[in-house]
């Protein structure tokens, strides 16, 4: 607007302007523009125009692959869902599966080729490298972790041909603890496999196994079967630093910093080792190892032995589960408690190591004295990022000693920035790859479309350097996978491969592809000596450390992982899901933490290790450990023209990896910063909005909460119903609050992003955002999530106040928005107690950069002054009766499945017809338990919540 | 004093304020009768297309069904135009020297599409599915008209909200069924559709039907 105001016009001159505008204005319409089809000159097998089709393909991260659904309109991948079938998704996906789709469309995606000369072509770049890495110096590799069988053959062949080159593989988050810790109690490196359907005692060490392991999403559906309200219902324990889903949805939660998580390790086993019933299946000399340094606090302690009594109680059913991120002193404490608890062969199995080389291969920490000493040829990230992700390595100032430096990027990221020559990575969905499950399934990354900017993949570009491999990616892993076979079967060759491979495409995966379980023996002679040694290690770092500073955790980032989705700008809005913090993250501490500091969310502050030193803003997070502070990783980057520029702080600035035992001296700056937390944004002051108790109340007492919902006086016209009638119903005792339903709904229904200063203003634009609730004391919260979204009213208060009748019911229970009915009064916002409706504020569909080609087909694009709000996913409701009316019959049971509801890792939405007797919705709404938020408004909501049942053991009742 | 206005001024002056009227009336009324004529609505206007394609030929000489070339109307909610591959099944054989047929054959060997121009065009809100209407037994010609008789195609419905809602008010007398029409009878002739008890039309009126 201001370009328009600096016009500097006579007043005359700007009369006749407006007045040849009018007078022209009319002859817009005499040319007739007609509107052009193109069909296909010669049609694809299979595409009809008009009906999505869904092709199987992999997610894969840090090595890990799950596999998912991507939806295809017309070629163009539009939206990922779970695979049903494959064993590490069950149909579920999480929050970084449902975004990659948008990486795809990034118009900031790097594209073609960079010389240090400037642009050039791909097959330059990589004939360059090929002679680059054939003289002088060996070359040295980074790459991301890997499982992929096909990557496998590649590195082998690419060292045969340059013998000396080193690989490693590097992720911030990827370690190798666990393998070290199999190593000592078993013999050998393993993969352990949870099996949360058969325990009932659980016991979690710092692990996040519902959102942050590798199959976390089989996880999270095993688990969620085990906590219907009855006697069957697990119970989980859970001692961890700050708050993640798993601690949300634990029975019992222990807030410990990072040093007391394993004296709280060590204190379990301990405990176990004294025991009659559980000490015979444990090493001799086991308790003298762990007589502990120093006493455990009481409220630990308490914990501790009411944690033993329980896992011993349910033993052959108990589990205990250490995080992948904890020290490996945790892990080994955790695998000796499942032994003495009889979980292995029940609970817990193991499988081989999934990972190539999981111990990372050549080690990164080695590459800065290499390159000093000149030893380090071609230099070649592949899909990593070290200068930002190892800055301890201060590898930014050392690239210039490496004969040459690659870099093949997705995004210009601060590694693609200082290297001299940068490829374009290919997104998965360009390009074939194959990968290991969590469970060691063999699953295959399939594209839906052809690159849409000149790239390559990891694997094709390592095939060409090796040069025995056939140039396309589909080649080399259908070779792989026709060896595999063949060697399974004892043959050179299959004659009916191309029969078995068509299968294993359309399905995703292998059919004998997952790894054979193992039954590993205890062998404790090395067990014992190494647990001691580590935890007098540590107890001994701890007392030297000492004095007023603070333990550091370094976590993933529930929203931007470990920061290669930093562009992702679904992703960087994202609400964290426990502070609700958007575009940003942030120092974390507890209330007791904070006050000892004398400050409070949004104060600056300096945190120090050493030599170096990051400034971030606080947040004050209850139940999170005292003595503790927390960082997300993934924030801070530094490229200028970057989403992510300035959002949030590296945490791993402070040098400190992931996991790493150290501390912090924090300081005020007296400076604020302002934070987008959207916790108070429409905020719900009512008692009628959640509720929770425990399983022996609501058993012994059960509460029917649903007699409020007993019709209440109204004044409205009755509503004439006919037909389906939908509803939802969403179990609080399974929302962990991972965000999945959050990113789905966005993908599915053409949300946009606002960003920040929108953000701040609560002009977010989300349909269905998760609320968050704490009951108890600060110490120890309850915390209950709640997915709140449009809840259909009956007695709907945005309908009678809309002035043009933009929103009205339909005979099937749906609060319809119209649209193009919509003038923009914002009335009905104003009038919605549950405050689910948005307004679009800009065009935010026109923003520059907004990605079109991603945007669903089958849900209007919704332009400036327009309200919208959640739709129960009318777009899918209409599409199921259509084709039931096609077909001639009526809709099946579950046909109809919402964004929200399909991705659910625990599934907790469930969505179906009142008049349909079988459906899961009906059944959980039946229960007692059931009750429609602030009922007393007499809204008579369509979606009900199930009250959050947690299996305490004996206590008072919640509120 | 002689009178200001002379006596005519009086009928001059009704006479005025009957034109005013009727101008104000027609400044309401002019616009609302405007976006129903074909100039608005384009009905009744031939479009030309980049391959002079003659329906009458196709439909009533050779006695092609609609849905040979727009087979995806029972499928999908795009009734579609076919690709060229599907004029060429025939064209490679028949005609196939015919300089009336180059623009075809151009883009059959260089694999881009002919841009044909769009006739029937619906609002970007509106989602309509061809392929329950197909199903329910609203015939092509019910919003197409007698494209068989066309050398050009042309509109000759409006294809306005109005023109949707009323069958969907009234489906029954719109589609024939009132006066005998049996859509039950019809469809069970074909294999493909089960027989099933309901057949009952129905008419959904509710905006989310349309508008999503």
């Amino acid at each position: 607007m201001t370009e328009l105001f600096e016009l500097h016009l006579r007043r005359r001159d700007l009369g006749r302007l407006v007045a040849a505008s009018v007078a022209l204005s009319g002859l817009a319409a005499c040319a007739e523009r007609r509107e052009k089809i193109y069909p296909y000159a010669r049609r694809p097998p299979g595409v009809v125009p008009g009906v999505a089709t869904h092709y199987a393909t992999s997610v894969v991260r840090d090595g890990f692959a799950v596999g998912v659904l991507a939806e295809s309109h017309e070629g163009r991948p539009t939206k990922i869902e779970g695979n049903p079938e494959h064993p590490a998704s069950l149909g579920a996906a999480g929050v970084f599966e449902q975004a990659s789709v948008l990486d795809l469309y990034d118009p900031a995606r790097v594209g073609g080729a960079r010389g240090p000369a400037g642009l050039t072509s791909r097959e330059a770049i990589e004939r360059d490298l090929a002679a680059a890495c054939a003289k002088g110096p060996p070359p040295w590799f980074v790459l991301e972790p890997s499982s992929s069988p096909s990557l496998e053959r590649v590195l082998a062949a690419l060292r045969r041909r340059l013998p000396g080159a080193r690989v490693s593989f590097h992720a911030p988050l990827a370690n190798a603890t666990r393998y070290a810790a199999s190593e000592l109690v078993y013999g050998r490196a393993l993969e352990p496999q949870y099996h949360f359907e058969q325990a009932s005692v659980v016991l979690a060490l710092g692990a996040d196994f519902l959102d942050g392991m590798p199959m976390s999403l089989r996880h999270a559906r095993d688990f969620a079967g085990r906590r219907e309200p009855g006697p069957a219902m697990s119970r989980v324990y859970a001692a961890e630093t700050s708050l993640t889903p798993t601690g949300t949805l634990a029975d019992h939660r222990l807030g410990v910093a990072p040093s007391e998580l394993e004296r709280v390790a060590a204190a379990v086993l301990a405990e176990l080792a004294t025991m009659s019933e559980t000490r015979v299946s444990l090493p001799d000399g086991l308790q003298a190892a762990l007589a502990p340094a120093a006493p455990l606090p009481e409220a630990h302690a308490a914990f501790v032995r009411s944690v033993v009594r329980a896992l011993v109680g349910a033993r052959g059913s108990a589990l205990v589960v250490a995080g992948p991120e904890t020290p490996k002193s945790v892990q080994v404490c955790a695998l000796l408690a499942n032994a003495a608890l009889d979980a292995p062969g029940r609970a817990l199995t193991f499988v081989r190591p999934v990972l190539l080389e999981p111990d990372g291969g050549a080690p990164l920490a080695e590459l800065p004295d290499a390159l000093r000493a000149g030893a380090v040829g071609a230099l070649v990230f592949a899909g990593t990022n070290p200068i930002y992700s190892a800055p301890e390595l201060e590898l930014g100032a050392l690239l210039g000693r490496a004969a040459s430096t690659w870099c093949l990027a997705h995004v210009e990221h601060e590694t693609a920035r200082a290297c001299g020559s940068v490829l374009a990575e290919s997104h998965y969905l360009e390009s074939w790859g194959d990968a290991r499950a969590g469970d060691g399934t063999l699953s295959f990354v399939q594209p839906l479309i052809e690159p849409l900017k000149p790239s390559v993949s990891v694997l094709e570009l390592l095939a060409g350097l090796a040069s025995d491999f056939p140039a396309s990616g589909h080649d080399i892993v259908r070779e792989t996978e026709h060896e595999r076979l063949a060697l399974g079967l004892g043959k050179p060759k299959i004659a009916d491969f191309e029969a078995a491979w068509e299968r294993e495409i359309q399905r995703g995966f292998a059919d004998r592809g997952a790894a054979p379980s193992l039954s590993p023996v205890l062998v404790a002679e090395r067990a014992v000596p190494a647990l001691a040694s580590a935890l007098a290690a540590s107890h001994a770092g701890s007392r030297a450390s000492g004095g007023q500073d603070l333990e550091l955790h370094l976590a993933r980032s529930p929203t931007l992982y470990d920061g290669r989705f930093s562009e992702n700008a679904w992703l960087l809005e994202l609400p964290h899901p426990l502070t609700k913090q958007s575009w940003g993250n942030a120092a974390l501490v507890s209330p007791r933490t904070a006050g000892a500091l004398g400050r409070r969310t949004g104060d600056v502050v300096e945190l120090r290790a050493g030599p170096r030193r990051l400034e971030a803003p606080l947040v004050v997070l209850p139940g999170h450990a005292d003595g503790a502070v927390t960082l997300e990783l993934g924030f801070g980057h530094a490229i200028s023209e970057n989403l992510s520029n300035g959002v949030g702080v590296n945490a791993l600035g402070l040098g400190v990896a992931p996991g790493a035992a150290a501390h912090v001296a924090v300081r005020a700056t007296g400076t604020k910063a302002e934070l987008a937390l959207t916790e108070e944004h429409w905020t719900l002051a009512d008692d009628e909005v959640v509720h929770e108790l425990t399983l022996r109340d609501y058993t012994q007492n059960p509460p029917h909460f649903a007699q409020n919902l007993a019709a209440q006086p109204t004044l409205l016209e009755p509503f004439e119903y006919a037909g389906t009638q939908w509803a939802m119903t969403i179990d609080l005792s399974r929302c962990s609050g991972c965000n999945a339903c959050v990113v789905a709904c966005q993908a599915e229904n053409n949300t946009p992003v606002v960003g920040k200063d929108l953000v701040r203003q609560s002009r977010e634009m989300y349909w269905l955002r998760i609320d968050r609730y704490l009951a108890g004391s600060a110490d120890e919260p309850r915390i209950v999530q709640q997915p709140m979204l449009c809840q259909h009213c009956e007695k709907a208060p945005c309908e009678y106040v809309c002035p043009v009748n933009a929103t009205v019911h339909s005979p099937d229970g749906l609060n319809e928005m119209v649209y193009n009915r919509c003038i923009g009064t914002r009335f009905c916002s104003n009038n919605c107690p549950y405050k689910v409706r948005r307004f679009n504020w800009f065009d935010f569909s026109e923003a520059r950069g907004a990605t079109v080609l991603q945007r669903n087909p089958d849900v209007t694009v919704r332009e400036r002054g327009v309200m919208e709000k959640c739709t129960y996913c009318v777009q899918r409701i209409r599409r199921a009766e259509i084709a039931a009316r096609r077909e001639r019959r009526g809709l099946r049971p579950g046909e109809v499945v919402t964004a929200c509801q399909q991705t659910c890792p625990t599934g907790a939405i469930a969505f179906g017809s009142l008049d349909d007797e079988s459906s899961e919705m009906l059944r959980r709404r039946r229960e007692a338990r059931t009750f429609a938020a602030l009922a007393d408004l007499g809204t008579r909501p369509r979606t009900r919540y199930l009250a959050k049942i947690r299996n305490a053991e004996h206590e008072e009742a919640g509120s | 004093m002689p009178a200001l206005f002379p006596p005519w001024s009086n009928r001059a002056l009704r006479g005025a304020l009957v034109v005013a009227g009727i101008l104000g009336v027609s400044a309401i009324c002019f616009p609302m009768v405007y976006v129903r004529t074909p100039f608005v609505t384009h009905e009744h206007l031939a479009v030309d297309q980049p391959v002079a394609f003659d329906h009458r030929h196709h439909v009533l000489d050779e006695g092609i069904s609609c849905l040979y070339c727009h087979a995806d109307a029972e499928r999908s909610a795009y009734a579609g135009l076919p690709s060229t591959d599907v004029c060429m099944g025939c064209h490679s054989q028949v005609w196939n020297q015919s300089p009336l047929l180059e623009p075809v054959r151009r883009s059959y060997f260089s694999d881009r599409a002919i841009a044909w121009n769009r006739v029937h065009s619906l609002a970007e809100f509106v989602y309509f599915d061809h392929s329950v209407h197909v199903a329910r037994g609203v015939a092509c010609a019910h919003c197409h008209g007698a494209v068989e008789s066309m050398p050009r195609v042309e509109k000759t419905v409006p294809l306005d909200m109005g023109f949707c809602l009323d069958c969907h008010r009234n489906p029954r007398k719109e589609l024939g069924f009132d006066a005998g029409r049996d859509l039950g009878a019809m469809r069970l002739e074909d294999a493909r559709f089960p027989a099933h008890a309901d057949h009952a039309v129905t008419g959904l009126t509710t905006c989310s039907t349309c508008h999503r």
